[in-house]
């Protein structure tokens, strides 16, 4: 059974779980794409299904009823230990084979495929490099290890036979904060490289939206509330269940979505280096602002309290302040904002790489960007 | 003191030059006991393992299981031996099938509670990568239980080695030969022999083992915490 031309990698049609000695459906009537290449996040509370939905793709628990394709075969269509081959996992607790060394066990799955030796040593040492593991600790065992450690041990295991899906369960509660963070950003620059196919769950609304190029919302009993890149689901929930499970800050959390591409620079009250003063006044008062800034080209000199300008002469001839809130095109709102809070002009500039001046953001461009 | 030692003879505690004469003998009851131990712990093992395989398939299996091999340990194991004695005649094989039942409790515990103890999260991992069910149980849900397993191995061994002992009353010979003779005789020297030599036996047995497991275990000697 292939879909044929079907863009995504995973489908679910209709999928309901009701598990032996319950009635409430544990997942119910769930559709859902996952487009190829991307990371999908399934986010909700406890009891939302997510994890079954999950281990319904790997056949770690079978579906009541509906369908669901994993690159275009339906998963019932081939063996459990086959479909499984062709999948990556990773779970929260990890689970290395304490009993092998690292080694052996990154090399799991090409083994059950009976690859060859040296393509398994030559693929284990890819993967290390992959995910950041220092290749002395190919002999260990996992208890040697710490937990990020095993945690790249458990993502290389899963990547070992080059599976076109990954599926990740969890993957970072058991890891602290800062830990976590970095797996997080470690997990976004492997994908740029790999362009895998990731379902991940997690309950963690915020690593959804940073790690998630969709987001699906779930609400207990496997109700599908909303499904869209997260910078949609922050700006349209599409009701009270996922607003609230978004929480406060959702303009914030938007914010660190989106980037000064998202809104309009303006020019600002920016004056060549060699205009009068007066000319500079006029500018400052067009603005309604206290200060001016001062170019010379497409570079950015600096800026300088208009009380400071004295008399009738240049504005380059008195001392310029530095712009201590500059950003680089294309970096985030949300440290776009930070910069300019704690900036005396109360805007950011941006300029780029060869110190060309692009324009300035203040906090009123950034409340339109996110409307 | 010096006066004993030379004084030694047939009413010492321990008279040596008896033992110096029977060292054939000595060598002979070792290779009996040694041989009855290995075949019961062995064959033990090897039903045990049957046993404990369908516990864990069959969990409802296990209450019943563990009851039969409860009541075959509770036997006395002199009446079990002197009841199959009219069945079976006197020899090894009359031997033989109590000291197996005996085993059998102590190890189909330790192999289920092993593979119980194996973590959730490695069995799930090991599922999701796609091990076939009898595959996982035997390189992963076995391996890892390997420690219970050799523990209970090293308890039914040494119980077996003391139970041996009295096997030499159904004429399998052993280390009991010599205490049973000495009895009939009032002679010390050979219940003293037999006795030390099986309690080295079991020791050295259970040394033995404990190497094996090292051997079998090398992940479990390493690191801080074994998960």
């Amino acid at each position: 059974m292939t879909l044929e031309g079907s863009g995504e990698a995973i489908r679910l049609v209709g999928v309901r779980k009701v598990f032996p000695g319950t009635d409430q459906p544990a997942v119910d009537g769930l559709s859902l794409d996952v487009p190829e290449g991307r990371i999908v996040a399934l986010v909700g509370p406890s009891g939302c299904g997510k994890t079954t939905t999950l281990k319904m793709i790997n056949r770690l628990v079978e579906p009541t009823a509906g369908e669901i394709y994993v690159q275009g075969t339906e998963v019932h269509s081939i063996s459990a230990p086959e479909l499984r081959r062709r999948i990556g996992y990773v779970i929260q607790q990890i689970g290395l084979f304490p009993h092998r060394t690292v080694e052996a066990n990154i090399a799991t799955v090409p083994r059950l495929l009976r690859w060859e030796r040296a393509r398994i040593r030559d693929r284990v040492h890819e993967l290390v490099e992959l995910v950041g593991l220092d290749p002395g600790l190919l002999r260990r065992y996992p208890s040697e290890l710490s937990g990020g450690q095993q945690q790249r041990v458990g993502v290389a295991r899963a990547l070992a036979a080059d599976p076109p899906v990954l599926l990740m369960d969890e993957p970072y509660s058991a890891v602290d904060p800062i830990v976590r963070a970095r797996l997080q950003d470690e997990l976004l620059a492997l994908q740029a490289r790999v362009h895998k196919t990731i379902v991940l769950v997690t309950h963690d609304v915020d690593e959804a939206i940073k790690l998630g190029d969709c987001v699906a919302v779930l609400d207990v009993g496997g109700l599908l509330q909303q499904y869209g890149p997260p910078a949609e689901l922050l700006r349209a929930p599409a009701n009270d269940f996922v607003a609230r499970f978004l929480g406060r800050e959702r303009g914030l959390k938007r914010l660190a979505l989106l980037t000064t591409d998202d809104v309009d620079l303006i020019e600002g009250p920016v004056v060549p280096v060699d205009v009068t003063v007066d000319v500079a006044r006029s500018r400052m008062a067009e603005f309604g602002v206290e200060w001016v800034g001062v170019r010379d080209g497409e570079t950015l000199l600096g800026w300088t309290w208009g009380a400071d300008l004295n008399g009738s002469g240049r504005v380059g001839d008195g001392p310029l302040q530095r712009f201590m809130a500059a950003v680089a095109p294309g970096a985030p709102l949300r440290e776009t904002l930070d910069a300019i809070v704690l900036s005396h002009t109360r805007v950011a500039v941006v300029v780029d790489d060869a110190n060309r001046y692009l324009g300035m953001i203040t906090i009123e461009q950034i409340s339109e960007g996110i409307r | 003191m010096t006066a004993r030692v030379l004084a030694n003879g047939p009413d010492s505690f321990v008279w040596w030059a008896w033992v110096g004469d029977h060292l054939d003998d000595v060598r002979d009851r070792t290779v009996e006991h040694v041989q009855l131990t290995l075949w019961a712990v062995g064959i033990g093992l090897v039903i045990a393992m049957a046993l404990a395989t369908l516990s864990l398939r069959f969990r409802w299996t296990y209450g019943p299981i563990t009851w039969a091999t409860g009541v075959l340990y509770t036997i006395p194991s002199i009446a079990l031996f002197f009841f199959l004695v009219p069945i079976l005649g006197l020899g090894f094989r009359t031997a033989l099938i109590p000291l197996v039942s005996y085993t059998l409790l102590i190890l189909v515990r330790n192999i289920v509670e092993g593979v119980d103890g194996v973590p959730e999260a490695v069995k799930e991992a090991a599922d999701g990568m796609g091990y076939e069910p009898w595959r996982r149980f035997v390189s992963v849900d076995l391996r890892l239980a390997t420690p219970a397993i050799v523990a209970g191995v090293r308890i039914a061994s040494v119980t077996i080695v003391g139970l041996v002992t009295v096997t030499a009353l159904v004429g399998a010979g052993g280390y009991g030969a010599f205490i049973t003779d000495g009895l009939s005789r009032r002679f010390s020297t050979p219940i003293v022999v037999g006795t030390t030599l099986s309690v080295a036996l079991a020791v050295v047995l259970d040394v033995a083992l404990v190497i094996v497991e090292r051997l079998l275990t090398p992940w479990a000697r390493r690191g801080v915490a074994v998960r």
